[in-house]
Order: C-alpha cells, then structure tokens, then sequence
C-alpha cells in the first residue's frame, strides 16, 4: 500500500517524465521534417521509431499510473 | 457533511482527489499528444518515402552549341514552373542543378568568374558540384542529370539533393 504522499511524488514524477517525453518528441517531429525536406527518407524513419518508442514508454507510464 | 455547499455534494470530491484526477487527465493528454507526434513523424517520413524528389521525364533543353564554355541556361526542369541552370563547364562537361536555393527557395545563378553558385537573397553560396560551401543553405542544390544526344543537351531525370546520378 503506497502512502497518499508518496502517490503524489510518484504521479508527479511520471508527469515530469511524460512531459520531457513530450518535449523530445516535438523536437523528433522536426528531425523527420528535416529528412523530409533533404530528401532522406532515413533520417525521418530513424527519427519516427525514436518517436514510437517514446509514445510506447510514455503509454507504459501512464498505465502504471492509472494502474497505481 | 450538511454545511458544505451544494456544489461539494454534487461534486463530492477531495482535494487529493481531485489532484489525482487531475494529474491523470493530464498525463492521459500529454501521452495523447505523444502518440499524435508518433504518428505525425509517420506520416511525415511516409511521404518522405513515396514522393519522388524532382523527377522527370527526358526533355530536350537547348542545343549544345548555344552554350558557350563557362555560360549557362536557364530552363524549367520538369516543369516550366521549376527553374533549373545548366552550365557547360568544359567542353565535355554539363552540370544542371535546380535553381531553387535549399535555404529559403530563392533562385540562383552562376558566377563564371568565381565557378560557383549564388543565392542573392541571403548570400548562400554553393560549389560546381552543388554542395553548399558558404552562407545559411546545408544542403546541397538538386542535381538534374543531362546528356548530349546528336548536338542537343537532354534532361534525363533528378535525384535527391546532390545525389549525382
């Protein structure tokens, strides 16, 4: 049983790493436009698995935090 | 609990609670917005894949003795809404480029006595081969691949940026 205090920091924690997730992902977006633009379809596929897998841990927090 | 307000019984909710709720809503839209940016460097890096970069089909440009070694010509590649620049540099040698500058698509045209070429809009400057050597641009100019067929210069098609083909 986890204290109501310590929920809190946990919730807190996950949203500060959901948001930082967030953060990279904009910038990921970016990166892929730049592929797009250079005409390097590479570039943008490396940057769009970066960005499922963010997407993918940033899921797996949320349930845990729904979960919790 | 019969002093609190109607809106307290309606919403019979504490403020942990609500912080709780709050902070998972939240981190249920940022998690939203994650996959959306997922899906959106899909669909980005998608198009990336399927679009063909400047293609065309092989067209007559000018008639090589119309060039003069050093000059070039200007023409539109694979459109007529898509200027390109030709130039001989030797006797033997062509190069074509679309004129469209990779840093905001301002035109640009060839310098002879420098050998190079010039974006005059923000001063980008880019080598015989299209790399960008000065200037804002970082990528280099789309090559359009050309050849002599019986005294005419053909434009046979184009890569992707200074893909040289």
């Amino acid at each position: 049983m986890i204290a109501p205090g310590r929920r809190r920091a946990i919730a807190g924690a996950i949203l500060v790493y959901v948001t930082l997730i967030l953060t990279l992902q904009i910038f990921l977006v970016s990166v892929a436009a730049e592929g797009f633009l250079a005409g390097e379809p590479a570039l943008a596929w490396s940057a769009t698995a970066l960005s499922a897998g963010l997407a993918g841990v940033a899921a797996l927090f949320y349930r845990f935090l729904r979960d919790e | 609990m019969t002093d609190d307000p109607i809106w307290r019984r309606d919403f019979p909710y504490t403020a942990e609670g609500e912080e709780e709720v709050t902070r998972r809503e939240f981190a249920r839209y940022l998690v939203l917005a994650s996959g959306a940016f997922a899906g959106g460097s899909g669909l980005v890096s998608l198009w990336a894949s399927l679009r063909r970069v400047n293609t065309g089909a092989p067209t007559p440009v000018v008639e090589l003795s119309a060039v003069a070694v050093g000059g070039s010509h200007l023409f539109g590649y694979p459109t007529d809404d898509d200027p390109a620049i030709l130039v001989r540099v030797d006797e033997d040698l062509l190069l074509a480029f679309s004129q469209k500058c990779t840093h905001l698509g301002c035109v640009v045209f060839w310098s002879p006595a420098e050998r190079q070429f010039e974006c005059p809009c923000h001063e980008g400057f880019f080598s015989l081969d299209g790399r960008p050597i000065a200037g804002p641009p970082e990528r280099p100019l789309t090559r359009i691949d050309v050849e002599v067929r019986d005294g005419m210069v053909w434009a046979l098609g184009a890569g992707a940026h200074g893909e040289a083909t």
